[in-house]
């Protein structure tokens, strides 16, 4: 009650908070500017990234959608689409039994499972790359290396979301379930599943977008026919650039805009943004 | 002799270094409904707990219609509980929620349908069993729970200060409404609180707890007119207490040096100290010494008046406080703070309790 | 508990695994590997301290580590400028639109980084927008190549990091109660006395965590630089891939990896000491 009037207040002396506003607004364009400009290239009838636009053509749209172009992309969506998945089914028995068991090691296991977020993925791409040298897994360098390394950066997401989902369960529902004759496979089963439910989608979703960002791991773990889009397009920037790389770049930043969006009116991600517990 | 509904044999509980439970010997019969009284940290939610079956005692044997239960798992055990804070599965309606436990028994599901609705027409909540609990006040949630507890059937139902989150009105009104339910079905019940109107008006026979032990257990009468300690008189009411120490006349002679002419039960030993208990309602102020029964001199401190009753507190000769409640007839009180005044009662209101070691 | 194995470890025994193969393996691999020596661009067996000697001594590599350094400070201060009048204002609104005000604010981190950085490619390249506007308002007489730059650097890592920034201090803003303004000004102090003695000093913990964790991202980022950069503007992110990939000198690179590391840690522990908000697990 207080802070609504007061805001009230504020906004109603103009003064300081039309200040806010300006200079909110000044970071809104910073941000969202270049982004803005990208899309508008994309649609350039000259072959430079003129702007303001001169022209309107989708013939740069029509290259994005080439095989060059499309197989990278579809790389990225298979290998974002297993990512999520084995992230999710992993991080699953990993925070459950972080919420539920007290045992030595207990912190050490947290270090570990939140370790791939804190440490540069760039350094985790290195690592891993020699790792699959030392152990002469050369072949596996593509997909299969990049499956392992995606899935490393993006479990602690997953197990993260899945953890906050456990930790809003009311306390004694499975001892209620337990008291009403649920043995402890059908409490997980009837009662924990169906409630941690928007964990799991929430873990999945930012797992998939992470791992379909992701550069700085893929750079040193990609092989030729075996690239993800985002170092495809690093690769491209080498050579100069064209407006096809800005519908490339449109494509995907709509993919997970489009997936954040369906998921968000489905299952809601809103409680899991800050990384911890909200009431 | 058929078996008691719920038996507990030299139950305890550790954790660590604290004993929760110290050793509990407790028989319910069936029908009966037991409170388990007493302040926080004295054991009761603990043993209940231990009934229930959430986790299992350090120490003791538990019988549910005679058969042993210790080593059984909460789910093989036919009990209901009703939680404080209710534990209704929030992604479930209400209904739902109570056809749950027929579920997990594998009860067809027409019995299930008609079962429910009698459970939420019981509690009178008909007509709400498609509302999630998220969409519901606290005190229908309450009766969810306890509908949930009780469709099932269970050998005993277990509530665990269930009244504790309803404001004051809702609490009187609810626990009238669970003892009336209960008595209707007969559900052997035990029932924990640290509120000791609830449990007077409840239950058939109350354990007050402390330090986890039962120090007494008996109707609510019992307790409250005949408390066997000095805890168990200041737990339930409030009560004056008069330290003394036993003459070999066996009387008692306060610190002030008054004797008190009154029965001294034998198991008290000659030069013990005691205490002589009677409670505020149940003694009076008065000008001159009265002939008989208790008689204690004091000044006349404060009168604080509560609306439907009086408190007198009297500061007595050689330190000793006194509390008399009156009701309040309209008369204004005819004493003025300052005045020399006795405090008065017959022996028959009076006991002698041991003073705790 | 039941005889058997405890169930904690079956739940972890799989995750557990794989991170420790996965992720603490290959970071090992390259603490050893950074005090190997290569020759002929192979790892031997000799243990030394040389690839640590020469990135510390060598005057390119000072520069690169300077470099990396400034603009980690550089994005860290821009970020926390620009990022707490945003982070104020979203969490302070009442606008009906306050929900998507914050989606706004995060959306640009479903772009990949890359993506993000495009943009300022074509606005701070030679023939760009930000020439072409300079140029037709006759600001500049020719095109200044804003970039490859550590300055250009500097604005794209920025503005790809804003998000951190705004979100770390969003939930540290979170928990400060709004009556705290009310009450002091219900003591006497006017907005400007309430907001620097009330708002700013509950708001440090979060400004502080939203710098570290901007600077700790900025300090291993690679698209960036390499896109708005050159081989002039080498940061530590670029100089590993370029010992890696392009001079297959597995022994500076994994020292320079693990100087990142060292890094990263020392930040995490700043950032504990500090009370920013810990991950719930």
């Amino acid at each position: 009650m207080n802070a609504r009037i007061f805001s009230a207040r504020w906004r109603a002396t103009s003064g300081p908070w039309a200040l806010l506003c300006t200079v909110v607004a000044f970071v809104y364009v910073f941000s969202l500017g270049p982004i803005l400009i990208t899309t508008a290239v994309s649609f350039n009838q000259t072959n430079r990234s003129f702007f303001p636009p001169r022209g309107f053509s989708l013939r740069w749209w029509e290259r994005a959608l080439t095989p060059e172009w499309l197989d990278p992309l579809l790389f990225s969506l298979k290998l974002g689409t297993f990512t999520a998945l084995l992230s999710t089914l992993l991080a699953l028995p990993l925070a459950f039994a972080l919420y539920r068991y007290r045992f030595r090691g207990r912190e050490a296991l947290v270090a570990l499972t939140l370790g791939p977020l804190m440490l540069p993925t760039l350094v985790t791409g290195v690592g891993l790359l020699q790792l699959f040298q030392y152990v002469g897994w050369r072949e596996h360098i593509g997909f299969a290396a990049l499956l392992v390394g995606h899935v490393v950066i993006c479990m602690p997401f997953a197990v993260r979301t899945v953890s906050i989902s456990l930790q809003t369960l009311p306390p004694n529902l499975e001892l209620a379930a337990a008291s009403l004759g649920a043995t402890p496979v059908r409490t997980l089963r009837h009662i924990v599943f169906p409630l941690i439910k928007s964990g799991l989608v929430a873990g999945a979703v930012f797992a998939f977008i992470h791992s379909f960002t992701d550069v700085n791991l893929s750079i040193f773990l990609a092989r030729p026919g075996e690239v993800p889009i985002t170092v495809k397009i690093l690769g491209f920037l080498e050579f100069g650039f064209a407006p096809t790389l800005a519908a490339v770049s449109v494509i995907t930043l709509l993919l997970p805009l489009i997936l954040v969006a369906i998921v968000e009116r489905v299952s809601g991600l809103g409680d899991f943004i800050y990384g911890d517990r909200r009431g | 002799m058929a078996d008691p509904a719920l038996r507990l044999v030299g139950i305890e509980k550790h954790y660590a270094t604290v004993a929760a439970v110290a050793g509990i010997n407790l028989e319910v019969n069936e029908g009966e409904f037991v409170t388990l009284l007493g302040p926080s940290g004295c054991g009761k939610t603990t043993t209940l707990g231990l009934i229930a079956g959430f986790f299992p005692p350090t120490a003791g044997e538990i019988y549910l219609k005679g058969r042993p239960v210790a080593d059984l798992p909460s789910f093989r055990r036919d009990i209901g509980v009703v939680f404080q804070d209710y534990a209704l599965f929030p992604h479930m309606s209400a209904a739902a929620n109570v056809a749950f436990g027929l579920r997990m028994r594998n009860v067809p599901q027409p019995e299930i349908t008609k079962r429910v609705a009698d459970a939420l027409d019981l509690v009178q909540l008909v007509g709400l069993g498609e509302r999630r609990p998220l969409q519901m006040s606290g005190g229908q949630r309450q009766r969810v729970a306890l509908a949930r507890a009780l469709v099932i059937n269970p050998t005993v139902l277990l509530l665990d200060e269930p009244l504790s989150n309803l404001d004051l009105k809702l609490r009187e009104e609810m626990r009238i409404e669970i003892a009336a339910i209960q008595r209707r079905l007969g559900i052997t019940t035990v029932f924990v609180t640290h509120d000791q109107s609830e449990a007077l008006v409840m239950s058939n026979r109350i354990a007050v707890m402390n330090a986890g032990r039962i120090e007494q257990i008996g109707e609510p009468a019992d307790i409250y007119e005949r408390p066997a300690t000095r805890f168990v008189a200041e737990f339930i009411g409030r009560m004056n207490m008069f330290a003394g120490q036993v003459t070999p006349a066996r009387t008692v002679r306060t610190a002030a040096g008054t004797e008190i002419d009154l029965p001294v039960p034998a198991s008290i030993v000659t030069g013990a100290e005691v205490h002589v208990a009677v409670r505020p309602e149940r003694t009076r102020l008065v000008r001159d010494k009265p002939a008989d029964g208790l008689a204690l001199r004091g000044a006349l401190r404060q009168v604080l008046y509560l609306g439907a009753t009086r408190e007198f507190h009297v500061a007595l000769d050689a330190g000793q406080r006194g509390l008399v409640e009156t009701p309040n007839d309209g008369a204004a009180p005819s004493f003025e703070t300052g005045a020399t005044v006795w405090l008065a009662a017959s022996f028959a209101n009076c006991r002698v309790l041991p003073a705790p070691s | 508990m039941r005889s058997g194995v405890p169930a904690h470890w079956l739940l972890i025994a799989l995750p557990a695994t794989v991170l420790l193969a996965f992720f603490v393996l290959p970071n090992a691999l390259l603490l050893s590997a950074s005090f190997l020596k290569s020759e002929a661009q192979q790892l031997t067996a000799e243990p030394t301290l040389d690839n640590y000697r020469f990135l510390f001594t060598r005057p390119l590599y000072l520069e690169v580590f300077l470099r990396t350094f400034a603009v980690g400070i550089a994005v860290g201060l821009i970020d926390i400028v620009l990022g707490f009048p945003l982070a104020y204002f979203l969490v302070r609104s009442r606008s009906r639109f306050k929900g998507l005000l914050i989606a706004l604010s995060l959306a640009p981190l479903l772009a990949s980084v890359v993506v993000r950085t495009y943009g300022w490619y074509i606005i701070l390249n030679r023939f760009g927008f930000a020439n072409d506007v300079l140029l037709n308002l006759g600001v500049i007489g020719e095109r200044i190549p804003f970039m490859p730059s550590t300055g250009a650097i500097i604005i794209g890592l920025a503005h790809a990091l804003l998000p951190y920034a705004v979100l770390t201090i969003m939930g540290s803003l979170n928990g400060v109660n709004p009556n705290l303004e009310s009450a002091a000004m219900s003591l006497g102090a006017n907005r400007t006395r309430t907001f620097f003695h009330v708002v700013m000093p509950l708001c440090l913990p979060g400004i502080a965590g939203g710098f570290i964790l901007v600077f700790s991202i900025a300090i291993s980022a690679y698209a960036t630089p390499a896109i708005l950069g050159g081989p002039a503007t080498q940061v530590a992110a670029t100089a590993i891939y370029n010992f890696i990939i392009q001079l297959l000198d597995w022994s500076l690179g994994a020292a320079l990896a693990v100087i990142l590391i060292v890094c990263s840690l020392l930040l995490l522990y700043a950032a504990a000491r500090l009370g920013a908000r810990r991950a719930a697990l």
